[in-house]
């Protein structure tokens, strides 16, 4: 997958669009990003890629480029 | 009226899938709301009961932190129209089980004709939260009925 690929799939988890997301973007400028949504993050990184986080992982993504570093590390970035 | 939107387990496999049924009797008093002169049952309603069945499916393994709580309803259709005193079947199969969140395929049934369909997204309330002692009133019939299905854990 690409980082546009990616910021795609990060903004349709969101309910966003693409043009709203940049790898600086802060989880607290993301709405969706609440309790709720950093649970919906990772059941949706486990459905669609296979990769399973902690609640202590998903703590320290704080920013979108977090995210892409994560998918990265699980070899499904390139 | 009451929010027990299962009146009865019929199957069960905790943490994996469960068929339950409801009807909602035409005495009902939304019946003259929803709609006059054309009763038919809420489609957020059905949404519910299959948000009980799978949350029932989730609470009987005993195994996470807290009680399923209906978190988003990632998507759901609506195909039947159903009416007051038919046999609602409902069905859930738990896709994602893990200890702060869970997702379930859901789907009613009404003599064998799918009605809607619904993924629905949990999350995990502390038992703390809810009255002391509470116990889920239509899993205890179904342990009581079924005293072997039981697990430990319950």
């Amino acid at each position: 997958m690409t980082q546009t690929e990616a910021m795609a799939w990060i903004a349709q988890v969101f309910e966003m669009t693409p043009d709203q997301l940049t790898p600086d973007t802060h989880r607290e400028n993301v709405a969706a990003w609440d309790s709720l949504g950093a649970l919906t993050l990772m059941a949706s990184l486990d459905s669609d890629f296979g990769i399973v986080l902690t609640d202590d992982d998903i703590q320290t993504v704080k920013t979108v480029g977090d995210l892409l570093d994560v998918m990265r590390r699980h070899g499904k970035l390139v | 009226m009451r929010f027990i939107l299962v009146d009865k387990i019929l199957e069960l496999e905790p943490g994996k899938r469960i068929t339950a049924t409801k009807v909602l009797p035409a005495s009902e008093e939304l019946f003259r709301d929803h709609f006059p002169g054309f009763p038919v049952v809420p489609g957020v309603l059905l949404t519910e009961m299959m948000a009980q069945a799978a949350g029932r499916c989730l609470d009987a393994e005993g195994t996470h932190p807290g009680r399923a709580m209906l978190g988003k309803i990632n998507g759901a259709s609506f195909h039947e129209w159903v009416k007051p005193d038919q046999a609602i079947l409902l069905h859930a199969t738990i896709t994602q089980n893990r200890s702060t969140y869970a997702t379930a395929d859901c789907f009613a049934e009404v003599a064998g004709k799918k009605v809607c369909s619904a993924g629905l997204f949990f999350v995990f309330a502390p038992h703390e939260q809810f009255a002391s002692g509470y116990q889920d009133e239509i899993l205890l019939a179904y342990w009581k009925a079924n005293p072997g299905k039981q697990p430990k854990a319950i």
